[in-house]
């Protein structure tokens, strides 16, 4: 279960407050939603439940299995099983995409206290995932990310996820920019991996990702602050009326 | 004033130095003139210095507080298992060896080479009155009067002379070791030449290393390089001369019409190095490839300046360097692409890259180009960066460990110059033994 109760962030270099009081809680087996005008502080959520560097979490909590998830290293929030498929993944230069995975894979299963797959293991296993997500095993070897067209970026996001097996995922963005093919594609990737043991938030701008992964619960983020919560039909609603109601304030607040 | 009275200890020291052992050192009379020519050249210019612009950043004049005393006949007790674990991965490579230590052949770690067209000689046997060397051992013509260079004729010692003849291909590579295992510091001078007639082909690599207990040396190595049309040298050099060691390296090449030169250095652990690397295009359509990774700590000083001429048109250039610095540690790149009034439809590019692991690193870099000819294709660029810590945090939110992520980073860094090895074995025993250095260089980082 991911309970986040009153989390207010920062950014570290300056004054100016993102999340302004979020709270919220997903238990195991459960997809959440987050939806939101851009600049509401989504992926700040994101990354500061990913542990990147620059957010300043000035209050509040983040459990995770009821462990302070706010006080551990990003490797070691990976190892406890939070994975994060980011709004814009990053190209690394002169690292293959299997050499990657690889190395990924060996360290969250060593902090697990599993045994590396071999090889041969390793090999088959990512290949079949990445047959789910039609990727190239032509791509597998090129450095990852690098030159990769937006919607194989967003892909390998999911192969990733697919691969570690993490227990919770967090998804930013995943289905912009794609087409609906892609999305489709992405969206049974992502439903192959809910399951009873594996909490999922979806952060999304638009309803349609959730025409495919069907949320357990919509939230709805605006000005760092989760303004309204209600079930699948409330994406529906705001494909409808669009986010006016909740950018007003932002405006006014301006 | 007296030019010996501006002269530093050191250079005093090379003088005199020269005077006790001249007559030790291989070579009949004419050899014995150029030596002592060389020396006179030396005495007039003196070790090179901050305000000559080509050792701006790298100033031998007070980086050299001493001058050791030249290795002549230098005896060593060693073994081949000795030699195989300095040589660390490059002693599981199926290649000729040709062994020197303390700069002088080391015949019994030879092996020999039965090749018809090709004749690989020790120079002190090539230099005996009855020898088979020529003036082109002493050949100036593309440094000019260059102290370094004119050192290394003055006390050579030994080297490797390799003659491929036309159309022969080298079955294996050549491996040149040339090991430090005196105990006592010690200045070793090494000249070698690397001879390709037309069509030959052959990989040549030079290691550079300290035996274990060696103690830091001086260093001067000259090798001459002479590829015949549509000759093929893969040429690699990796230096590891070991800590507070100096080591001066000059390679002057030229290349033949349509005539391939690949060349690639490794350096780290060494105290001082300064890699000068003189190309001249001599015969149109030929190709040069020149790249580079070095590894540099404490306060360790890594220089490459390298200059290629474009004298002939057709040709094509490119450089590509790359460095991770650490702790104190110096890196600098000077490199210096001419194209002559003539030579249109030149081709050169170059880079060079530093990785910044330390904000006490420094990383100076000029590359220039001179151009006088109109229809060329010319760039160069050079950077100096630190970790990008957003990859970090990318590869870390999968779960790889911080130490890890870097090295990985910085690996994958130095493997874009590694890459440029063409031989397998070679560039994988090349990443091997960066990465061993690497994981030295980022195990002390914070
Ligand atoms: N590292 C940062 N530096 C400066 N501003 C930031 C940074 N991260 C987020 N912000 C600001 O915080 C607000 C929320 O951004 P973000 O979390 O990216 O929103 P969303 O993902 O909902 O579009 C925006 O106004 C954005 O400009
Ligand atoms: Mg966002």
């Amino acid at each position: 279960m991911l309970e986040i109760r009153n989390l207010r962030v920062k950014l570290a270099e300056e004054d100016k407050l993102i999340l302004s009081g979020i709270s919220l809680e997903v238990p195991k087996g459960q997809v959440h939603a987050i939806m939101g005008p851009n600049g509401s502080g989504k992926s700040t959520l994101a990354y500061v439940l990913a542990g990147r560097e620059g957010y300043e979490v000035i209050g509040g909590e983040v459990l995770w299995n009821g462990e302070d998830l706010l006080a551990m290293e990003p490797d070691e929030r990976a190892a406890k099983g939070v994975f994060l498929a980011f709004q814009y993944p990053m190209e690394i230069p002169g690292v293959a995409t299997m050499t990657f995975l690889r190395t990924a894979l060996n360290a969250v299963r060593r902090s697990r206290g599993q045994a590396e797959l071999t090889t041969p293991q390793f090999m088959k296993h990512v290949r079949e995932e990445a047959l789910g997500l039609a990727i190239a095993d032509e791509i597998l070897k090129r450095p990852l990310n690098v030159g990769f067209s937006g919607g194989e970026k967003k892909r390998m996001e999911i192969l990733q996820m697919a691969v570690l097996a993490p227990t919770l995922c967090v998804l930013d963005e995943t289905d912009s920019g794609l087409d609906i093919d892609a999305v489709r594609i992405v969206s049974a990737g992502v439903n192959k991996l809910r399951s009873q043991d594996r909490a999922m938030l979806v952060i999304t701008h638009y309803q349609r990702l959730l025409n495919y992964i069907v949320p357990d619960k919509v939230h709805v983020m605006a000005d760092g602050k989760i303004r309204k919560t209600g079930g699948k039909e409330l994406a529906l609603e705001l494909e409808k009326s669009g986010y006016a109601e909740f950018k007003s304030k932002a405006l006014e607040s301006a | 004033m007296t030019l010996a009275s501006t002269r530093t200890k050191a250079e005093q020291a090379l003088s005199r130095s020269f005077e006790a052992v001249a007559a030790e050192l291989p070579g009949g009379r004419a050899i014995a003139e150029a030596r002592k020519a060389a020396i006179g050249t030396f005495a007039a210019l003196g070790l090179p210095h901050r305000r000559l612009e080509q050792w701006k950043w790298t100033d031998l004049r007070s980086a050299l507080k001493e001058a050791l005393p030249p290795a002549v006949n230098e005896r060593h007790e060693l073994s081949a298992s000795i030699i195989d674990a300095a040589l660390e991965e490059l002693a599981a490579i199926d290649a000729h060896r040709m062994v020197f230590v303390d700069g002088r052949h080391a015949p019994q770690f030879t092996t020999q080479a039965d090749l018809g067209g090709l004749e690989v000689t020790p120079l002190a046997e090539a230099l005996r009155p009855d020898g088979s060397a020529s003036d082109a051992l002493t050949d100036q013509s593309i440094t000019g009067n260059e102290a370094v260079v004119a050192l290394n004729t003055a006390f050579m010692t030994d080297g490797a002379l390799i003659r491929l003849a036309k159309g022969v291909r080298l079955d294996k590579p050549l491996l040149l070791l040339f090991a430090r295992s005196a105990r006592e510091g010690r200045l070793v001078t090494l000249r070698n030449r690397i001879v390709l007639a037309e069509g030959a082909e052959a990989t040549v690599i030079e290691a550079h290393l300290a035996l274990p207990g060696a103690a830091a040396g001086q260093t001067n190595t000259l090798t001459d390089v002479r590829l015949g049309p549509g000759a093929r040298l893969a040429h690699v050099k990796c230096t590891l001369a070991g800590e507070r060691a100096s080591h001066l390296a000059t390679w002057l090449a030229t290349l033949g019409q349509t005539s391939v030169y690949r060349a690639f250095q490794l350096t780290a652990g060494s105290g001082l190095v300064r890699n000068n690397i003189f190309a001249l295009f001599k015969g149109e359509g030929a190709k040069l490839d020149i790249s580079g990774a070095f590894l540099g700590r404490e306060v360790e000083h890594i220089d490459t300046t390298l200059v290629v001429d474009h004298a002939v048109p057709g040709c094509e250039s490119r450089e590509l360097f790359k460095g991770v610095l650490a702790d104190r540690a110096h890196g600098v790149f000077q490199g210096k692409v001419i194209v002559r009034p003539n030579a249109q439809k030149s081709d050169g590019k170059q880079m060079a890259q530093a990785l910044m692991l330390s904000p006490d690193a420094e990383f100076d870099s000029k590359p220039e180009l001179e151009i006088h000819a109109d229809d060329v294709v010319c760039g160069h660029g050079a950077t100096a960066a630190e970790i990008d810590e957003d990859l970090l945090f990318y590869m870390r939110a999968r779960g790889i460990p911080v130490a890890q992520a870097r090295a990985l980073l910085i690996e994958s860094f130095i493997g874009e110059a590694i890459d440029k090895v063409e031989d397998e074995r070679l560039r994988v025993a090349l990443a091997q033994m960066a990465k061993r250095r690497l994981t030295g260089l980022t195990a002390a980082q914070p």
